[in-house]
């Protein structure tokens, strides 16, 4: 939802709920726990516990941003299949009002409280629109092709219910949009919102004896302040690991037909098409040029909606795209599954702490 | 005056402002001062927005990533003239957004 006056717990047990109910798990059978949120604070996972009457024996506190579902889901997974825990509930959640969002962006960390913020007080539009420039110049993109990936993404999500922005919108709105911090306007930029998002990890033999739907791991990277000699962020953590994730998950790019970015701004889509892989360094542009991007499109990408037309519920955004591509891949998403969808890639990418983002991460998942 | 920290073991500079090196660990930083500092624009932004109401009165306001030739990056105001690839000098002062508080 667009504003809300509930805490952040409120959204993030409202999400266990759901898990339970869906699954048939009681909370005694939830022996591992993931959160993450920017507004549970000064609460943190570990409070959480508390808050929903939970015992877990394996606990993360995530503040990894956009890369946070992705993390998750890699050490969810990394702590079953070693023994540590066998169900672990990952989740993300937060509120959102007026005052949430300023102070969150005045104390964001000490580099942004103490050398960003005091420049225009601009959040991170001011941030993503000087890689937007930045990127720009270098490679050529044009605000047509941000555009497309905002027409495409609003198209889809005008086939999905949870979307809050459902309005058409066409090249030709985008274009003619307010400015907000050039080249950025309008439709660039996600709306905050409240909300939470999660899911379970567990082994698959226990998924088939609980009769759960299911989709598979089959790899997944994380990579925190790459390339930290760039001027200027032009690429994220990606290309240091993306041979690493194609090789364990024993597929390549081309074996995909899903794709879920962290779409913050349309610019950091098309930093993750090329740190994944599926165009060169530099050549997003022609990749957006020579593709489209709807559900029925040559690569469906954020065929949710993604965050720019569903909203950005904080952390929560580091999920979105994670739990789409499962919705997916089970055949869950009524009226926008992509057909015969087998493999997904989802990429995360997060935490503008003074810069540029500081977490990149990336998984591919399996239809079971 | 503007100040940068420099460290007095490897030369690193810094900025953000810290209470250690961020290349080699050491706490022992000492303050570089000088009237300005030489960069170059990287990125440019005009913003038409701001989260702070202080700051809405005097939008559009522009900013932009500058390098310093002494090696790190800063968020500044940027004078309107001031495009990317363009050698700048860094200063600090009290600014005209201060004063017309």
């Amino acid at each position: 939802m667009r504003r809300s006056d509930r805490g952040a717990a409120w959204f993030l047990a409202a999400a266990l709920r759901r898990l339970l109910a869906a699954s048939g798990l009681a909370k005694i059978d939830l022996d591992g726990l993931c959160v993450s949120s920017f507004t549970l604070l000064p609460d943190t996972a570990v409070s959480f516990t508390q808050h929903v009457g939970v015992s877990p024996r394996f606990l993360e506190w995530l503040p990894t941003g956009g890369a946070c579902g992705i993390v998750a889901l890699r050490r969810a997974a990394r702590a079953v299949q070693m023994g540590d825990a066998s169900v672990v509930a990952c989740m993300a959640g937060d509120t959102a009002n007026e005052t949430s969002f300023r102070d969150l962006l005045a104390n964001f960390s000490s580099f942004a409280r103490d050398a960003v913020y005091p420049y225009g007080a601009g959040g991170p539009n001011a941030s993503f629109a000087l890689i937007a420039d930045a990127y720009m110049r270098a490679t050529g993109a044009t605000r047509e092709d941000f555009g497309k990936l905002a027409v495409a993404q609003r198209a889809n999500a005008r086939r999905n219910p949870l979307a809050l922005l459902q309005g058409e919108l066409t090249l030709a709105h985008y274009l003619a949009a307010r400015p907000i911090a050039e080249p950025l306007h309008l439709f660039d930029c996600v709306m905050p919102c409240a909300g939470a998002d999660g899911f379970l990890v567990m082994k698959e033999a226990r998924a088939r004896a609980l009769k759960l739907p299911f989709v598979r791991v089959l790899g997944a990277i994380e990579r925190h302040n790459a390339f930290p000699d760039d001027p200027v962020q032009l690429r994220g953590g990606w290309a240091m690991d993306r041979e690493a994730l194609w090789s364990q998950a024993g597929v390549g790019p081309k074996d995909v037909q899903l794709l879920q970015t962290y779409d913050d701004y349309p610019v950091i889509s098309m930093l993750q098409f090329e740190g994944l892989g599926l165009c060169p360094e530099g050549r997003a542009p022609d990749f957006v040029r020579s593709n489209s991007f709807t559900i029925d499109g040559s690569v469906p990408h954020n065929t949710g909606g993604g965050q720019l037309s569903m909203g950005q519920a904080g952390a929560a955004g580091g999920y979105l795209g994670l739990v789409e591509a499962m919705r997916q891949l089970l055949g869950q998403a009524e009226g926008r599954n992509v057909p015969d969808a087998r493999h997904a890639l989802v990429s995360g990418f997060g935490m503008i702490n003074y810069d540029r983002g500081l977490c990149s991460a990336a998984t591919v998942l399996a239809r079971a | 005056m503007i100040r940068l920290q420099r460290c007095a073991v490897c030369g690193f500079v810094e900025y953000p402002p810290r209470e250690f090196c961020g290349a080699c660990l050491s706490d022992d930083l000492a303050w570089e001062s000088a009237a300005s500092f030489p960069g170059r624009v990287v990125a440019r932004t005009r913003l038409h927005h701001s989260n702070e109401p202080r700051f809405r009165a005097r939008l559009p306001l522009s900013i932009g990533l500058v390098r310093f030739d002494l090696g790190p990056v800063a968020i500044c105001f940027l004078s309107e003239a001031a495009a990317p690839g363009d050698d700048v000098q860094v200063r600090l002062g009290v600014d005209d957004l201060m004063e017309a508080e």
